[in-house]
């Protein structure tokens, strides 16, 4: 076998490792329900922030704890706990996505994607700015 | 007809025309140059009128960019663009930035790069004029088109920068529409605060300069297929690569260096999809450089060098529509939502379709005449390396594309929950590949070199490589395998190239282009692992608030809070926060003095950080680290979280609403700045001073306060009844922002009724804060310097010899 066969080989090889290592490595959008079911198995939940409900930040008391209200796209609401420090202006977040995995009676998430909408923005998904608190473990 | 009061139409109007100008013009200049573009032209007539109109498209480009310009300049909030990415307040100095913060704007500072180069290629290019122009001219169509803005059977064909703010679609039902003197009201909507930085207004035009350079290589490659030229298109497309290479390399650190100075994710790269999307063209390029190098004497590898140099440009165009199209949606911290996709799917299928069909057309017989290279030779080192950057490239797409392939297929995949292990998993071992190669291609001779030869060349780099390594995991404590080989083949790397040019150049500058490029891109590795892969969160809590979930995974305590006035370790620093300030209005300033604690146990001060909260309304408040750099460490300090309500010092003096206690005599309890003790009642008080009646009951109760320093303060609460009725007469301790009032006394209990109030600003003033230690990252920042250098040297010396 000549030389650049064997290289050839072994590009495909890796390239196919690559493929696979993208799609091992994906977490999976999720609802609370799937991830409720499979209690520490990371999801991503998309969903929006309940306003109404209580906002628990006391950092005085402990500054990695955030805890809030958030309804997932298939509507069910869940509390979920936030290790890390509540990020600016996350009451005025209009959708907020989620990684972290189902403990107990709470969704517990290590990082918080949220997206603002802009003062004059009417809903067209133009202007929007992304805030990203994220925390590395 | 409404007549609108103060409204510039005239520029606008004649913006559009040179939109339309532009496009029958690249149009014209497209089909002019392809008639003209035979190498061996005796005519120049075609070419003559192909360039008559490139030079018209510059000369309306250029008209309308100066325009957009002018509108921006003068606040002219008639115009959409101008209203939505600009305000009157905006400082001067960010009119750049606001430019092209949209999607027009972004796509013009592109095509004003291609005017540029498209303008230098007509003078250099020669017998080569007609097919690269052809090239240029077709590619400047296609992105005039993306500033045209009109609807041919409802499919919106570009975007007009010039349309109007009361005709544009989300507008046209508002009150405002209708008023004749809206202007009078009308007030810019600003720029992102996050692209309020030094940084922002060079990264981007450097970032699209280096975007726009891949276009030459491209259509030399493209044009040399075309007309069956397959050698000699690498001459004059060599010096353009690399000058690329310099570019767009230097415009995605700039990128870095605006992260790390103003985001708050604490680093330089994060392997965000727009980072990404930036770096893949760039390792697709040096790839290709590196092949047409290797090619130029004699065709050994002439499909791949094709395909990547076709590739360079086709994952820039990529590289827009990810970041344009809106797909990257939630997966990006800096994506921008409003886009065309239509058109940009379009332009990247056109422009993949004319180059595959060329490649099979004309390419395909060189992947069967490649014959192999000797194992010890520098081209196939180079062959190998530039195959590794091309895995590391695909590598870094496929997770990218992640939306793409969702959109695609159909599923539901997200990206991964933690990128920066997902790809560092893959780039860190392709990196010590490269760096290796690096290495010892460079001691490599063209054709055959024997190992005896080479072996005794490089040993003394891999002697002090490994020294040097040592010296840093002991220094460090590093324990990472991968981590520790990238630092181990980055020094060699390092060592080896510039023992190269120190040894065998015998440092002459000149021909030393290539090895200073591999010495700065070798500390370009070495500063991200240094730094990255070793840093270190410092500002841990140590409050004695017990870890709620200390055996949840997810506990991470990287965030520290410090009540103003608090001294806190971290390790090796103490931290003070001493104050805070508004500057214009906008901007919340904390100071953060660094203190050390020297020999004789007493705090010495360091150095004083001012991270700080930039207040926005429309967009939200941006927090913006500040970072103490010294040679051989960075201390990046930022705000996790502070309270930003009552800033202002009328509501920091107003009392908060009380707290009702129910106490003992003698009871202590703290308040946030004293212990307060309850001491004894007071029965001799003076009715009449206190302007009571003489027939009320009143009671008093002395307080006592005592602060942290020592301090004592008293205060004196009165319980009063007249008649059926029960009040309190309050007592302030001024100093300390405390009231008291004593409300009551249960009969059974005996327990006393205390309200308590403190000031706003007693409890108000807390910050929470992180801060890390980044080592050695001017490696980083020096090798970045030196690559540029270096690439530079090489292209000078390619272009003038």
């Amino acid at each position: 076998m000549k030389k650049s066969h064997i290289i050839a080989i072994i590009v495909i090889a890796v390239s196919i490792g690559a493929i696979i290592s993208t799609v091992s490595d994906a977490a999976t959008y999720a609802d609370f329900t799937a991830a409720e079911m499979n209690p520490g198995r990371e999801y991503q939940v998309v969903g929006q922030l309940n306003k109404e409900k209580d906002i628990l930040y006391s950092p005085t008391e402990d500054a990695n704890i955030f805890s809030f209200y958030m309804v997932d796209n298939s509507g069910l609401e869940k509390k979920v706990v936030f290790h890390g420090a509540k990020p600016q202006d996350f009451e005025r977040s209009e959708q907020v996505v989620i990684t972290g995995s189902y403990e107990g009676e709470e969704f517990h998430a290590d990082k918080i994607l949220m997206k603002c909408p802009s003062k004059y923005n009417d809903g067209k998904g133009e202007g929007l700015m992304e805030i990203s608190a994220e925390s590395k473990s | 007809m409404i007549e609108f009061v103060g409204e510039n139409l005239i520029a606008g109007k004649l913006g559009e025309l040179l939109v339309i100008i532009s496009v029958v013009s690249t149009l014209l200049a497209t089909v002019f140059y392809y008639n003209g573009s035979d190498l061996d032209l005796k005519d120049q007539s075609w070419r003559n009128i192909g360039r008559f109109f490139y030079r018209l498209h510059s000369a309306a480009f250029i008209g309308l960019i100066s325009i957009l310009f002018y509108l921006i300049a003068t606040h002219s909030f008639e115009y959409y663009y101008v209203w939505r990415h600009s305000s009157s307040t905006l400082p001067m100095r960010y009119i750049l930035s606001c430019f092209w913060e949209g999607q027009e704007g972004s796509t013009m500072l592109w095509a004003f790069w291609n005017v540029v180069l498209g303008n230098i290629l007509i003078f250099s290019s020669k017998k080569w004029e007609g097919a690269v122009m052809t090239v240029f001219s077709s590619v400047q169509f296609f992105l005039s088109c993306m500033l045209i803005g009109i609807f041919v059977f409802d499919i919106q064909i570009g975007s007009n920068p010039f349309i109007l703010l009361r005709e544009h679609v989300d507008m046209i039902s508002l009150p405002f529409t209708t008023n004749p003197n809206y202007l009078e009201f009308v007030e810019g909507n600003g720029l992102n605060p996050l692209l309020q930085n030094y940084w922002m207004t060079i990264h981007p035009p450097t970032v699209f300069f280096g975007f726009a350079t891949t276009l030459i290589p491209f259509a030399y490659a493209l044009s040399g297929l075309w007309k069956k030229e397959f050698q000699t298109w690498l001459k004059p497309a060599i010096p353009w690569a690399y000058f690329g290479i310099a570019i767009l390399g230097l415009g995605i650190l700039m990128g870095g260096a605006w992260a790390y100075e103003a985001l708050s994710f604490g680093g330089f790269w994060a392997w965000d999809p727009v980072e990404n999307s930036s770096l893949v063209p760039w390792l697709i390029l040096v790839s290709a450089a590196h092949l047409m190098l290797i090619n130029r004497s004699k065709p050994r590898s002439m499909f791949s060098t094709f395909t990547l140099t076709l590739f360079a440009f086709l994952t820039v165009v990529y590289s827009t529509y990810l970041t344009k199209s809106g797909i990257l949606g939630e997966t990006s911290v800096h994506s921008f939502a409003d886009g065309l996709p239509g058109q940009l799917i379009i332009f990247l299928l056109f422009y993949l379709f004319v180059a595959l069909f060329f490649l099979f057309k004309n390419g395909f017989q060189f992947l069967k005449a490649s014959e192999d290279d000797a194992f010890w030779s520098r081209e196939f080192w180079i062959f190998i390396a530039s195959l590794v950057l091309v895995i590391s490239a695909f590598q870094i797409t496929i997770s990218t594309s992640i939306p793409v392939i969702n959109a695609l297929f159909g599923t539901s995949l997200a990206p991964p929950s933690d990128p920066i292990a997902h790809y560092n998993s893959w780039q860190t071992p392709l990196a010590v590949l490269i760096t290796f190669m690096m290495a010892v291609s460079q001691f490599l001779k063209y054709k055959e070199t024997p190992f005896k030869d080479l072996s005794k060349k490089l040993l003394p780099s891999l002697i002090l490589a490994a020294v040097i390594s040592v010296v840093f995991i002991i220094h460090l404590e590093m324990d990472d395998f991968f981590i520790i080989l990238l630092l181990f083949t980055s020094l060699f790397s390092a060592i080896a190239n510039f023992d190269y040019f120190a040894r065998i150049l015998k440092g002459k500058i000149k021909k030393g282009g290539s090895a200073i490029a591999h010495f700065g891109f070798a500390l370009v590795i070495l500063g991200s692992l240094l730094s990255a892969g070793n840093k270190k969160i410092i500002s841990k809590n140590q409050s004695p608030v017990d870890i709620k979930f200390e055996d949840n995974k997810n506990a991470n305590r990287e965030n520290v809070m410090l009540l103003k006035g608090d001294t806190v370790l971290m390790d090796p620093y103490y931290v003070t926060y001493t104050d805070r300030r508004i500057e214009e209005d906008r901007f919340v300033y904390f100071d953060m003095d660094y203190l050390k604690v020297n020999s004789k146990g007493r705090y010495e001060y360091l150095f004083t950080l001012n991270p700080y909260v930039q207040l926005n309304q429309q967009m939200g408040n941006v927090p913006e680290p500040s970072t103490k750099h010294y040679w051989n460490r960075d201390i990046f300090t930022h705000i996790t979280f502070a309270d930003l309500e009552n800033l202002d010092s009328s509501s920091q003096e107003m009392y908060r609403e009380s707290d009702t206690l129910f106490l003992n005599m003698g009871d202590s309890i703290f308040s946030s700045n004293a212990v307060i003790k309850l001491e004894s009642f007071e029965r001799k008080l003076d009715l009449d001073s206190l302007g009571l009646n003489a027939d009320d009951i009143a009671l008093g109760l002395n307080i006592h306060a005592k602060t942290l320093d020592g301090e004592n303060y008293k205060a004196l609460a009165i319980m009063v009844i007249r008649g059926n009725q029960l009040f309190s007469i309050e007592d302030e301790m001024e100093e300390l922002g405390l009231k008291f009032g004593f409300a009551g006394i249960n009969p059974d209990t005996e327990k006393l009724t205390i309200l308590l109030s403190e000031k706003n600003k007693n409890a108000g003033d807390f910050i929470i804060m992180q801060a890390i230690v980044f080592p050695y990252i001017n490696v980083l920042w020096i090798g970045c310097i030196v690559m540029v250098l270096g690439s530079l040297i090489a292209v000078y010396q390619r272009f003038f010899n």
